[in-house]
């Protein structure tokens, strides 16, 4: 096991190194100077030269690269070309946010999805089940910022219940936190609740099928008792790593609803600094969502060594 | 968005629950009527959907038009038709790159060495750290927001995803006895790929093509409805949706049949995904 | 451990990583100077502070060295002043400078500066200050505005509430550039951080400023004029009209600073808890031709183009009727205005014509549009006008840099449409054949450089015969001139009419 988890940790190195040479490579066929953005239409060419000496944009490629990569290790992750602030912290408080955002309407979906799932999986035969899962087939169909427009107009604008968009630090009010991130984290949690309610009727559906839910059965357990003793926890291992991978997923599927709830996160960091040619900024934003992405694999394959030492990894 | 089919480790499937019977009905009704409205605007749409009638601006339905018209006076029954265009258009080249690619690369994956069915694997797994989402976004970056940067980032992010499922599809196939009997016989690595496990993944890849299918749209609206996707004079869903946003108090209905199109289109895609696995599956024929 | 203390211990990490991230959050502003107060979504919650939603949030907080109208929108006559500035009229009117003389040769200006006026630092505002942020200008800034000071040959400290400008040549519009972000007065000792700590002697100062989201100004308790009646005010900033107006629809804000969607008025107007304000501002929406390119070099090509499209019509449907029909590059505020619409009216037969003449029927011609709505709004109707007279529109989006990279800086495109904000642009647009517009009259230019030394009698003469010429050589189509759209709270009073000048007027403003 351990000799499973040193080489699954070894790949989730490799591809991150990989990942930089990706999306440095990238950025560096961004069209659009950002010297030239900074210093307005009228510059002159010799003072957009002079800005682009300053941000080190004329040195060589791969000095650019290594420049970067020892800022990103060292956790000095440069300052903004367009707004000359420091990105490290600019960048870990709208990752905050986006994590709040993302974990609130994953607890969203499994509130929704875990006891839905399962009831749909007991009734699977009968026309209540035949419902909720037609229903939750059209939620899997409604984009997040679809939901979202749908919610702010009853509960914001024509109910008045709570406000529409915005964002407040729980420190600084945290009434306001909560009534501001409720709609965000529906719109985004009840689309991924659709999903995950399939995955756990599924997965539900699988263990009532198994032997030995038969045999606590035959013990004389009402099936709601075998259900719970035994068949919940197996069922668990499939829906806690769709889970996992939700959460790499909706981090960045979070830009359309943090757009449409005016939420300072990372997804309306990386969509302004694309839009300001703020190339560093772009550059920080995507590996960490990258970087993000493959963390979490990494540990949902772990997890997944862990709780279930019979599943080996590359059999797959 | 809600992109399931890109897990990064071993994802559990939905491949054991069946449908209820009506699903791929209920799914060849829906993605048959886009695929219709698609065809149809080609030849005949109520009016020019590009036409500007300042007279006859934000008008609720009615005989003339039957949805109704936009800011601009335009039709929006011609807008939601040539939208479906867009709409099948994108999905048609996404998964289309998305099979050209990933098919063979599961295939190559499975019948070459063991290192080469690892590095396909490890490969996948670093294209799907980046979702399409981000892949779109960095992309029009740097082409610039449009249908076909949108189609691009759609399609290779849903490669690794085809050749996973081509991949575990065709180790099962070559497992198989009569594949062995084929090797013992002499026929090459090429023609078995072709006459054998081509045919018999083939029913996997339909699936998962519907179920991309779903994806794209879902990701194209999401791209166009953030500024990223189709230009502002190409009729497509999300942009559609987008514009009207504003006109929520004014003229809902603009907001809510684009939104309505794409969650149908979806929906549509979706269950023809389901119905055709049940009716594809091998083992769940076994099951029956 | 058994499997469920497992699977539960993980969950309870999970938990705990939502309780952690939630302590700080959203918390890291750019803290300058005073203390984090006026939280957003309180904005609207005391009589005390005020919110007003904005649709472009600054990058930077320097002027001198970024680009871009929102930095002076939003510290320019609140947290910066100027020796002068506009009224509403268009006017210039005195600010730290009391009055002011003009030498009979129009070389030499006087101020008399105002003796009580300090800046946040504590320091007396004098006319070393003047001197110093004006030599600043030539010397250290970095933004292509600066040019506007390249005129002046020296500035002195007569008394310290006595300045005197030498220009190099008569110009009328140094002393008018001087009313914007060129002419703010900046402290000898408050220099120092102008990206996060910008030091005025404006009715406000610097607060905080939260990345991405908003900014706050704290009221100047020692102001030398009226002190603000809020305590603070916060700018808020979005990113598309919808969530703009739902802000204050729901209370987030108090005041829509500018409408970005025209036909979402009548939620607003029909709703007795709002006023809707509308005047006029100085952006002209330009539907700009890149004069050097063919077929766009015929001028009969351009002058179809200019009859193919109905204006009235376009101004109905893309900005729901709201705004002026121009009909040149001179909004009504300017003294040298005259109707000009009437000078290429609507006739599409006439259009027709033109470009069969000039032998260009069914060529294309891309339509390369910054990423803004009246841009893609006006944009679609453009093209389906222009259409009709038998040319071919492409229409491609770009994000604004890509827009200023490629069209602005390489003037590759054949159409635009871009809103011209800058005051009394006229010159800049039609005066300079490397202008993106690429558009070469000789005629023109001199008339330009006439205006600006001649006296003023001269100056309207001229700028008035430089608006007819463009307008007749179809050197660009003006779709419309923006109209300046507010909608607030009723009870907020002091809010702007027109909106002439840079900056956004926080220090009037006031609670009913």
């Amino acid at each position: 096991m351990v000799g499973t988890v040193l080489r699954r940790l070894a790949v989730f190195v490799a591809s991150l190194a990989v990942s930089t040479v990706v999306v440095f490579a990238f950025m560096v066929l961004l069209p659009g100077d950002p010297a030239r953005v900074a210093l307005g239409t009228d510059a002159s060419d010799a003072a957009v030269d002079q800005l682009r000496h300053e941000f080190g944009l004329d040195r060589p490629l791969p000095v650019q690269y290594a420049s970067w990569i020892g800022g990103l290790l060292t956790g000095r992750l440069g300052t903004s070309y367009v707004s000359g602030a420091q990105i490290g912290p600019q960048l870990a408080d709208r990752l905050q946010v986006s994590l709040i955002l993302v974990l609130a309407s994953m607890v969203v979906a499994v509130v929704v999805a875990v006891p839905l799932g399962v009831w749909m999986a007991v009734r699977h035969r009968r026309p209540i089940g035949v419902v909720l899962s037609a229903l939750a087939q059209l939620g899997v169909a409604v984009p997040a910022f679809l939901a979202g427009i749908l919610l702010i107009t009853i509960f914001a604008v024509r109910l008045g219940w709570l406000p529409a968009n915005g964002w407040t630090p729980p420190a600084v009010d945290p009434v306001m936190f909560v009534r501001q991130l409720v709609l965000p984290a529906l719109a985004l949690g009840l689309v991924q609740g659709a999903v995950l309610t399939r995955y756990v009727r599924s997965a539900v559906l699988d263990v009532l099928r198994e032997d030995y839910l038969r045999t606590a059965r035959a013990k004389g357990l009402r099936p709601a008792q075998a259900l719970w003793r035994h068949g919940l926890r197996n069922a668990a291992v499939p829906v806690v790593t769709v889970l996992g991978l939700q959460l790499a997923t909706t981090l960045v599927g979070a830009v359309v609803v943090e757009r449409v709830f005016v939420i300072p996160g990372l997804g309306s960091l990386l969509l302004d600094a694309v839009g300001n040619r703020d190339l560093l900024v772009v550059q920080d934003v995507v590996m960490v969502l990258v970087a993000a992405v493959l963390l979490v694999n990494l540990l949902v394959d772990v997890l997944y060594v862990v709780l279930d030492p019979r599943l080996r990894l590359g059999d797959a | 968005m809600s992109d399931l089919t890109a897990p990064g480790g071993p994802a559990p499937d939905l491949a054991g629950d069946r449908s209820y019977p009506g699903t791929l009905l209920v799914g060849c009704a829906l993605t048959g009527v886009v695929v219709l409205l698609a065809l149809v605007s080609f030849v005949w749409t109520p009016y020019d959907p590009g036409l500007i009638d300042g007279l006859h601006r934000l008008q609720g339905p009615s005989g003339e038009h039957l949805l109704g018209t936009d800011k601009f006076g335009r039709d929006e029954l011609s807008r939601i038709m040539v939208g479906a265009r867009t709409t099948v258009f994108v999905g048609v080249v996404a998964v289309g790159l998305s099979v050209l690619v990933g098919v063979p690369l599961g295939i190559l994956g499975a019948m070459g060495p063991r290192w080469l069915g690892e590095l396909v694997g490890r490969l996948g797994d670093l294209v799907l750290a980046f979702p399409a989402l981000l892949l779109a976004i960095m992309l029009s970056a740097v082409y610039g927001g449009s249908t076909l940067t949108a189609m691009i980032a759609i399609g290779i992010a849903g490669i690794p995803t085809f050749a996973r499922v081509t991949r575990s599809g065709a180790l099962g196939v070559l497992r198989s006895d009569y594949v062995l009997a084929a090797r013992s016989c002499g026929l090459s690595a090429p023609a078995i790929a072709v006459r054998h496990v081509l045919p018999n993944v083939s029913s996997l890849i339909i699936v998962q093509a519907s179920v991309a299918f779903a994806m794209a749209i879902l990701a194209e609206a999401a791209l166009s409805f953030l500024g990223l996707g189709t230009p502002p004079d190409v009729p497509s869903w999300g942009r559609m949706l987008q514009e009207s946003q504003e006109l929520l108090f004014v003229a809902p209905r603009l907001a809510w049949v684009p939104g309505a199109a794409i969650a149908l289109a979806v929906l549509g895609f979706n269950l023809l995904g389901d119905g055709l696995r049940d009716r594809l599956d091998p083992r769940l024929k076994e099951r029956r | 451990m058994t499997r469920s203390a497992r699977l539960a211990t993980a969950g309870l990490a999970l938990g705990s990583a939502l309780a952690l991230a939630a302590c700080s959050a959203g918390s890291t502003a750019n803290p300058s100077g005073s203390a984090a107060s006026g939280a957003t979504g309180a904005a609207a919650a005391g009589s005390d502070a005020v919110g007003i939603g904005l649709v472009l949030e600054p990058v930077s907080l320097d002027f001198t060295k970024k680009d871009g109208a929102a930095i002076p929108q939003a510290l320019l006559g609140n947290v910066y002043q100027n020796l002068v500035t506009l009224d509403e009229s268009g006017t210039i009117v005195p600010q730290l400078a009391k009055s002011w003389t003009v030498s009979p040769d129009r070389k030499t200006y006087t101020f008399s500066l105002v003796d009580n006026a300090t800046f946040s630092n504590g320091a007396k505002f004098t006319a070393a200050d003047a001197v110093f942020s004006i030599n600043q200008v030539k010397t250290s800034w970095t933004v292509g505005v600066k040019k506007a000071m390249d005129v002046v040959a020296s500035a002195e400290a007569v008394s310290p509430t006595e300045l005197k400008v030498t220009l190099t040549r008569p110009s009328n519009s140094w002393l008018y550039a001087m009313t914007t972000r060129v002419g703010a007065m900046f402290s000898t000792t408050g220099v120092a951080d102008l990206a996060t700590k910008p030091i005025g002697t404006g009715p406000y100062t610097m607060g905080t400023w939260k990345r991405g989201d908003s900014i706050t100004l704290n009221r100047n308790d020692s102001y030398w004029g009226t002190k603000a009646h809020f305590a603070t005010a916060t700018l808020k900033y979005f990113k598309d009209a919808t969530a703009l107006n739902n802000a204050l629809l729901t209370g987030t804000i108090d005041i829509i600073g500018t409408v970005q969607a025209p036909d979402s008025l009548a939620q607003f107007t029909s709703n007795p808890k709002y006023q809707v304000i509308e005047g006029t501002t100085n952006g002209e929406v330009v539907l700009s031709f890149n004069n050097s390119r063919a077929p766009l070099t015929d001028k009969r090509v351009r002058q179809a183009i200019r009859q193919s499209i109905d204006h009235k019509t376009l101004l109905d449907t893309c900005w729901s009727g709201k705004g002026t029909l121009i009909g040149s590059m001179v909004p009504p505020t300017d003294p040298w205005y005259e109707d000009l619409t009437s000078v290429m009216p609507y006739d599409l037969a006439k259009a027709k014509a033109l470009v069969n003449e000039a032998g260009a029927a069914g060529k294309t011609l891309r339509l390369r549009l910054p990423a803004a709505p009246y841009a893609t709004s006006c944009g679609q109707v453009v093209k389906s006008m222009v259409e009709q007279s038998g040319l071919k529109v492409t229409i491609d989006q770009l994000e604004f840099p890509q827009w200023l990279t490629s069209v602005f800086g390489q003037a590759d495109y054949d159409m635009s449409i871009v809103a011209h904000v800058e005051p009394r642009d006229i010159s800049r647009l039609f005066g300079d054949p490397t202008y993106y517009t690429r558009y070469d009259n000789l005629a023109v230019q001199d008339l330009f450089v006439a205006a600006d030394e001649g006296d003023q009698a001269t100056q309207v003469a001229d700028m008035k015969k430089a608006a007819r010429l463009v307008a007749e050589d179809a050197a660009a189509d003006w779709l419309f001139l923006m109209p300046n759209l507010v909608v607030a709270d009723k009870d907020i009073t002091g809010l702007p009419k027109n909106a002439i000048g840079e900056y956004l007027d926080l220090g009037k403003l006031s609670r009913s």
